[in-house]
């Protein structure tokens, strides 16, 4: 994320602090989507905080170009999924975990898969969704353009990893959603504010220690798994603070910022 | 391009496989696999990695065929094809996103069987995807940095210029290769449409168009700078080389049309 500056809060912004903001909460009965290859539900590292889920796959044949079946008992193809839940509970641990499954192995229904899956989760009571995949594709900059909006105006906060890779990463690149990047430290508390977005905000991502499939664990990196990081605080914000808008726990995220000093 | 009627079509046919075949050897200096070759040996020796490969995305199998290989269990590696989503190597083609992962023997996300039998499992794997124009062509993988437990941020950032360099060098024989086929493809229809029955040596060259012969008289050169001309335009993009083909379809109706015409 290059040279952070120092950042000021002034005014009432000043007296925000993590402890007003999520500190002492859990999480509790705040529903968290996570968008990706699943989530294994019974890994013990996630203590049965999975509720339930979906799998989006590509039709075709449909309208809407995707099928959506209940998943109850999800389970998790790679285990990028189960990392990402696995970084949210342990922040987060009484939040409600989702688990929309989206990747399929044909290309062109891959990012339509991406879209239905989001707007499942929009449209399906989740208060904070994560997403830790992106598509590139200028075709669809549109369509995840529509669902961002979507989700803002619906009090849903979209948590967005931004690629490794400097290639557009849509929704990531837009203002209404809450897009991260991976920073060195471990503290998973300990988040910066990036005055020069798009890239806004610079979480734990390097060498995390995450759950992964067959109830094992691995250590990874990747802007992947800062943005569970932020999708776990805001968790906690959204439980003790149910009254913040979307924008509104963007500020308190920027007020709380570890470069944010509070003007006295 | 050629009369029908002038001379041996089904030699001149074969001299223009030959010349866009030639045309993509002259985009590639040596063979496109040498080329990955020498791209994944510089990222081992500059990683420091124990081995390195490439595997491209073949859409219609939904695989992953492991092209080139360098390194530990480099001879097993080549030629294995692994479905889309399995391991760490499907989810970055899936996702195009790179991740780096460590402590692999430990927790099975690697695929182990595939890592078995190339006789090598590695303890820690950085993966990045071949994109370009927004599709994903492959994956490269670097496994075991010698001089530390893991690959990190800027690791990542480095094979992300090796990969963009593998990824334009594949794009390329691939526009080759398809504008041979469609070429070839675009004959096959011309002869059946023109005469009403394919002449046999004409289909035998269809169907042997991969002979070597160096490409020398005027109708080559002109082949060749047609070749050219097609791959700076869909260079362009999709609409670019669409029109491009369109417009070239056009020319053909027009110059048949005309050619019917009773003089």
């Amino acid at each position: 994320m290059g040279e952070l500056r120092e950042l000021v809060a002034y005014g009432p912004l000043g007296r925000l602090t993590p402890e007003w903001a999520w500190g002492d909460s859990t999480g509790r009965g705040v529903h968290v989507a996570i968008v990706d290859s699943g989530i294994e539900h019974d890994h013990p590292a996630l203590e049965s905080s999975v509720r339930g889920g979906v799998i989006v796959d590509y039709d075709g044949r449909t309208k809407a170009k995707v099928r959506i079946s209940t998943d109850d008992t999800p389970r998790d193809l790679f285990g990028h999924g189960t990392a990402c839940a696995g970084i949210i509970h342990s922040i987060a641990p009484q939040a409600e975990l989702y688990s929309v499954r989206v990747l399929g192995k044909d290309a062109t229904g891959r990012a339509l898969q991406f879209a239905g899956g989001l707007r499942w989760a929009i449209e399906n009571g989740m208060q904070v969704i994560n997403l830790s995949l992106s598509t590139s594709r200028e075709e669809y900059y549109a369509l995840f353009h529509e669902l961002a909006d979507d989700a803002y105006f619906k009090n849903v906060v979209l948590v967005s990893a931004v690629n490794n890779i400097p290639v557009p990463s849509y929704p990531s690149l837009y203002a209404a959603v809450v897009s991260v990047a991976a920073h060195a430290g471990h503290d998973p508390f300990m988040y910066y504010y990036n005055p020069a977005p798009p890239v806004e905000f610079g979480a734990p991502g390097i060498d995390v220690r995450v759950a992964w499939v067959n109830k094992q664990y691995s250590v990874n990196t990747g802007n992947s798994f800062a943005a569970p990081h932020i999708a776990g605080i805001v968790a906690r914000i959204r439980a003790k603070h149910p009254e913040l808008t979307p924008f509104q726990i963007k500020t308190v995220l920027v007020a709380c910022a570890a470069n944010t000093r509070r003007a006295e | 391009m050629t009369d029908p009627h002038d001379g041996n079509l089904a030699e001149q046919l074969r001299r223009l496989l030959l010349a866009v075949e030639a045309s993509g050897r002259a985009v590639l200096p040596g063979s496109n696999l040498e080329l990955l070759q020498s791209i994944v040996e510089a990222a081992a020796r500059i990683f420091g990695a124990a081995a390195a490969s490439i595997a491209l995305v073949d859409e219609q199998a939904q695989e992953l065929e492991f092209k080139v290989s360098y390194g530990a269990g480099s001879d097993e590696v080549v030629g294995m094809r692994i479905p889309l989503d399995t391991g760490i190597a499907g989810y970055v083609a899936m996702t195009g996103q790179p991740i780096a992962i460590s402590d692999v023997q430990q927790d099975a996300r690697f695929n182990r069987a595939f890592a078995g039998s190339t006789g090598y499992v590695p303890r820690s794997i950085l993966a990045t995807p071949l994109v370009y124009r927004e599709r994903v062509l492959g994956v490269m993988e670097v496994l075991d940095k010698i001089s530390a437990s893991s690959f990190g941020l800027q690791d990542m950032e480095l094979l992300g210029m090796f990969a963009r360099q593998a990824a334009i060098a594949i794009d390329q024989s691939q526009q080759v290769a398809s504008l041979t086929q469609l070429l070839v493809q675009g004959l096959r229809r011309l002869a059946v449409s023109d005469t009403g029955a394919v002449p046999d040596e004409l289909l035998a060259v269809l169907e042997h168009s991969g002979d070597a012969a160096s490409p020398d008289d005027v109708r080559t050169r002109d082949l060749l700078a047609l070749a050219d001309r097609f791959n700076a335009i869909s260079e362009l993009g999709e609409a670019e080389r669409l029109a491009c083909l369109q417009i070239l379809a056009v020319f053909g109706d027009y110059a048949r049309a005309r050619r019917d015409l009773p003089v």
